[in-house]
């Protein structure tokens, strides 16, 4: 484990979800399994057991050498595996910069993706990663090895810029790029262009992609407990805003509650698994909580 | 225009109204700054409310800056001149120092010793501050001085209320309260205050006993209502001032001072007290001893005889004194004094003398105490209208007239025995209907003994004469018919006779014999009779009772009768018995004079005792000399064509005369009236008869001997005292006079609620607008 993914991989986390896992196992086999609709079938094979043929086996299974030495028919049995292309895509702009708790909504962010990383890639599943904000920043295409968990904590601490949202680039090129289908992850704050995130995710719909959009928000961006004179400088936008925040409390928590059934409302059109994160909650809590919302939808 | 008591306060504070504002500012500039990524929300947030926002603010502020600016005014002591003239009228102030000149401002003492400086001089100093500060105010200030003497000679009674609607107050009252002020309202100038300053010096205290009550009336009547020579339109704020010693018996709760100055206050009038009293250094009253009374103690007021004399002295002090030496004079010359042994704290000391007057006349007794903390109390004169002979009226029921064995006989000898026992007195006996003829004025008591008849006119004038304050003794006896009395003299108890008579009684004789036999006569408690009482007299031991007229069977007095026994019968009964009957006194002796159904006269020395005491006790009333007080007008009756009507009155301490024109009276006797006294002592009244001899009468006038209780209320029960009256308490020494503050409705009072309701309504529109901290909130770091 390299530093870097030290910084995003939490051992608890790690642990717990490992556990999930492992239960999750038993029912659906393999946590992933139940994460996503697996558009290929067979192509990855380990031999199981052999047994006696019977009629409606398929012939292209029967084990000729066995017949050729034993004179009787048997059929190989494969245990089978999903392999699974999971691409995650983190939001780096500068909005992702906030934080009231000891992770800011991008470190948040980025470890909600290293660790999901790390759990597909131990599950011999592909992963890719892209740090965008206007653009694609940095990217790495998925790839199985347990080792190309650097690579993908390599993109998640690729320095920022402080940009602005712009997903629609971004997921365009990710669309355009994306040789097979698979699951593409946004883990994103939605905040700034968020006709960009939807026009993008149906592009990725188009081509087959399944989707899941991570909505990571700050506690304060929800709650916005602020008292006293505040002067609220904006992050993406230019603006500033010198006010008595309670004033305004009233106001913005309506705002926000019309953005996010906006959202969902747009997600669920898009046929997007849309979740709501916020960052007081512990990074391992949303992750089991996610899954377990995923195993029980694939049950 | 509201006027402040401390204007400096509200020229500092004034800025402060700015704070709010500043700090307003000051935050805006202190925000903490957020990089705030949900932008959109809040500018959303910040479109819908941002009106409502900012109106609220800008309420919270003006709120802020209402309650620090009341904070301020409150401070500030602000007033409101009453009236809308007042608005008008700008700047001026109207100042009325009432100077107490009472004589117990002339109380010297300071730290339980005789001072240098008296309770008055302080005032005086007191009252050149106040006028040299009023020259130097900024503003139109206006004065007027009165004492309180002035104001309590002064005959004005102003009402204390507004007069009811459609009732002017009449135009001649005004000039009285403005000519018992020694300044009058007036612009205040450097002449003035310098007029001021000589008047002053040549003040000293008055030997009034003037309280506060005619001085604040007098302020009320030109204040109050707004029609006063201060008010009504001129556009002039008030301030009383009250330069007093606050002696404690001037001054309660329920007393008329106290409304007055409530009203006074509740019209706007600023009060200010100066306390020019000194404060015991040990916590104890200063001591003071009073003369309080001289009078005669009986007697008969005659030359060549004794005339017993008492003096009274008060301690006004918390601690007894011992050996009051009393000097006396007769008629400005000097006399062996007398010497009181002890008196206790806050008592009475008494000493009896004698006098003997060789000549008829006017005559002046003085007694004098040492010299204390007041002067004014420690003297006391009395005027004695001595005469050679005393006439004294025998009514006697005998027809037959004067008859040696006869009633009227045994009175008179009593009364007169003889030149060598003198007793001043000079019976005359008369049948009864001389009562309706004989001018009874001039006889202080008339005897009637054993009547058997009145008529109607005699019995009016008898009346008339008793009601005026002279004394009546009736003796029963054979003639006497109880019916009679009963029906035209007792009357049920309207009539001059004292009891209802049954009718004559014979007095069994006693069973036992000798020394064991108890005596016929009793000894109740009495002054008359007070010599026989105590222990057995063999004097009255030998007294018998044979026969007396009995009192109607179950006779109760009124209890308000002021009935009362003198002598009794062993068995009982009534012997003699006195009641008041208008101003004089009535006796009725049940029995005989003349040893007729008794033998008292018959050579019985305690008959003669008895009599002279009687006729003491009876003509008290009308020997009682008047009794004058410093303020009171001395009025000298003159008879109409027999005296002239040019008198002159020798005023004292310095013998001043003062001539004085007599007038016939309303009534229609002619007087000769000095209108006030201002000083005590003996005055000498001189005029002429007609027939060129001249004629002399004294009048002895006196302080008021309450006056000498120094006790002082103190600003504790002051402030108990005026409770709800606003008022300013300064002592002498410390006194700020402050005459910058102008007098006007105080409204620190209405403010502070209105204060109070702004920071509430402020409080409030600051929970409104979310500036108060939650428990969930997150301040600003």
């Amino acid at each position: 484990m390299t530093p870097g993914s030290r910084r995003y991989l939490h051992p608890e986390a790690i642990a717990r979800i490992a556990r999930l896992e492992l239960r999750a196992r038993a029912v659906v086999e393999g946590v992933l399994a139940g994460l996503h609709r697996s558009p290929y079938k067979g192509q990855s094979v380990e031999f199981l057991q052999h047994r006696e043929y019977v009629r409606g086996d398929d012939l292209r299974r029967v084990d000729w050498k066995v017949w050729g030495r034993q004179d009787r028919l048997y059929v190989k049995e494969f245990e089978e595996e999903t392999n699974l292309r999971v691409t995650l895509l983190v939001d780096g702009s500068a909005s992702m910069n906030y934080g009231s708790g000891p992770l800011g909504k991008y470190e948040y962010a980025a470890t909600l993706a290293a660790s999901l990383a790390w759990l597909a890639l131990s599950h011999g599943d592909a992963v890719g990663c892209c740090q965008f904000d206007d653009k694609v920043r940095a990217s790495v295409p998925p790839r199985t090895k347990r080792s190309h968990l650097a690579s993908v904590v390599e993109v998640l601490e690729t320095p920022r810029n402080a940009r602005p949202t712009s997903f629609l680039p971004a997921l365009r090129s990710l669309a355009e790029t994306l040789p097979r289908r698979g699951l593409v992850m946004v883990i994103s704050d939605l905040l700034g262009d968020r006709d960009g995130v939807f026009q993008g995710m149906q592009l990725l719909r188009k081509r087959g992609h399944d989707l899941v959009l991570l909505h990571v928000m700050d506690d304060d961006e929800l709650d916005f407990p602020f008292e006293g004179p505040t002067r609220f400088e904006g992050l993406e936008l230019p603006d500033s805003i010198a006010c008595n925040p309670r004033s305004l409390r009233a106001g913005y928590l309506a705002a926000v509650e019309e953005f996010l059934v906006d959202v969902r409302t747009r997600a669920a059109a898009a046929r997007c698994d849309y979740s709501l994160i916020r960052t007081g909650e512990p990074v391992d809590a949303a992750l089991v909580k996610f899954l377990s919302r995923r195993a029980s939808m694939a049950v | 225009m509201p006027t402040f008591d401390f204007l400096p306060l509200l020229w500092w504070g004034l800025p402060l109204v700015a704070a709010p504002v500043v700090i307003h500012l000051i935050n805006l500039l202190r925000h903490r700054k957020v990089p705030w990524a949900a932008m959109e929300f809040l500018l959303a947030s910040q479109r819908k409310y941002r009106t409502r926002v900012l109106l609220k603010q800008l309420l919270l502020l003006l709120l802020r800056v209402a309650a620090i600016l009341g904070i301020v005014l409150a401070l500030a002591q602000p007033r409101w001149k009453t009236a809308l003239g007042r608005m008008l009228g700008g700047a001026r102030t109207a100042h009325v120092v009432l100077f107490d000149d009472s004589y117990s401002m002339g109380d010297l003492s300071a730290d339980g010793r005789i001072g240098d400086t008296s309770c008055f001089d302080r005032g005086r100093l007191v009252v050149e501050r106040i006028c040299a500060e009023l020259a130097a105010a900024p503003g139109q200030q206006e004065l007027a001085i009165g004492r309180f003497s002035a104001f309590e000679r002064t005959p004005q009674k102003q009402p204390i209320s507004n007069p009811p609607a459609g009732e002017q107050r009449t135009e001649n009252r005004i000039p009285e309260a403005q000519d018992a002020f020694d300044f009058r309202l007036q612009a205040v100038t450097p002449r003035l205050v310098q007029e001021v300053r000589d008047e002053l010096g040549g003040w000293t205290a008055s030997a009034m006993a003037a309280g506060p009550r005619a001085a604040v009336a007098a302020a009320a009547g030109v204040t109050g209502g707004g029609s006063g020579f201060m008010g009504g339109g001129s556009g002039a704020a008030n301030v009383i001032w009250l330069v007093s010693d606050f002696r404690a018996k001037d001054w309660k709760a329920d007393d008329e001072t106290v409304a007055l100055l409530r009203q006074l206050s509740d019209a706007g009038c600023e009060l200010r007290l100066v306390d020019c009293g000194t404060e015991a250094g040990d916590g104890r009253q200063p001591g003071n001893l009073t003369v309080e009374r001289l009078e005669m103690a009986g007697g008969v007021p005659a030359t060549g005889v004794l005339v017993p004399l008492e003096v009274a002295i008060r301690n006004n002090s918390d601690r007894p004194v011992r050996d009051v030496a009393v000097e006396l004079r007769e008629d400005a010359l000097g006399r062996p004094g007398v010497r009181i042994a002890e008196i206790p704290a806050g008592g009475v000391g008494t000493q009896r003398f004698d006098t003997r007057f060789t000549q008829s006349g006017a005559h002046l007794i003085e007694a004098r105490i040492a010299t204390d903390a007041v002067a004014a109390d420690n003297a006391r004169a009395m005027a004695i209208d001595v005469v050679d002979r005393v006439d004294v009226l025998l009514i006697d029921g005998d027809p037959t007239g004067g008859a040696r064995a006869g009633d009227a006989f045994y009175v008179a000898t009593a009364l007169a025995p003889g030149a060598g026992a003198p007793t001043g007195l000079r019976p005359r006996i008369e049948p009864p209907r001389s009562l309706a003829t004989l001018d009874l004025t001039s006889f202080a008591c008339i005897w009637l003994l054993d009547v058997e008849r009145l008529d109607t006119p005699e019995v009016a004038a008898l009346e008339a004469f008793a009601k005026a304050g002279g004394g009546v003794v009736f003796f029963t006896g054979p003639r006497t018919k109880a019916e009679i009395v009963n029906q035209s003299l007792h009357r049920g108890g309207e009539g001059l006779f004292p009891v209802p008579l049954a009718g004559p009684i014979d007095l069994l004789p006693n069973a036992a014999a000798g020394a064991a036999a108890a005596p016929d006569v009793v000894v109740e408690e009495h002054p008359v009779v007070a010599v026989l009482s105590g222990q057995r007299n063999p004097l009255l031991d030998a007294v018998r009772i044979e026969r007396s007229m009995a009192v109607e069977r179950g006779f109760e007095p009124a209890a308000a009768s002021g009935l009362r026994r003198l002598l009794s019968l062993r068995t009982g009964g009534p012997l003699v018995v006195e009641r008041p009957y208008g101003e004089g006194m009535v006796v009725a002796v049940l029995s005989t004079a003349a040893p007729t159904w008794n033998n008292w006269a018959r050579g019985n020395p305690s008959w003669v005792v008895v009599m002279l005491e009687l006729e003491s006790h009876l003509a008290r009333s009308r020997r009682r000399a008047e009794s004058l007080e410093v303020g009171d007008p001395i009025t000298v009756r003159l008879e109409a064509a027999v005296d002239e009507i040019e008198v002159d009155v020798a005023v004292p301490p310095d013998g001043t005369l003062v001539h004085q024109t007599a007038v016939a009276s309303p009534t229609g006797v002619l007087e000769a009236t000095l209108p006030a006294t201002s000083a005590a002592g003996g005055y000498t009244a001189r005029w002429r008869r007609l027939d060129g001899t001249e004629r002399e009468r004294i009048f002895a006038v006196n302080v008021a001997a309450n006056e000498g209780q120094l006790e002082r209320i103190g600003r504790e029960r002051l402030d108990r005292t005026l409770a709800g009256v606003a008022f300013k308490y300064d002592r002498a020494e410390s006194l700020q006079p402050d005459t910058t503050t102008q007098a006007g409705v105080p409204l620190a009072k209405p403010l502070l609620h209105l204060l109070a309701a702004v920071l509430i309504i402020e409080q409030l529109m600051a929970f409104s607008a979310s500036y108060h901290a939650t428990f969930r909130g997150r301040s600003p770091a």
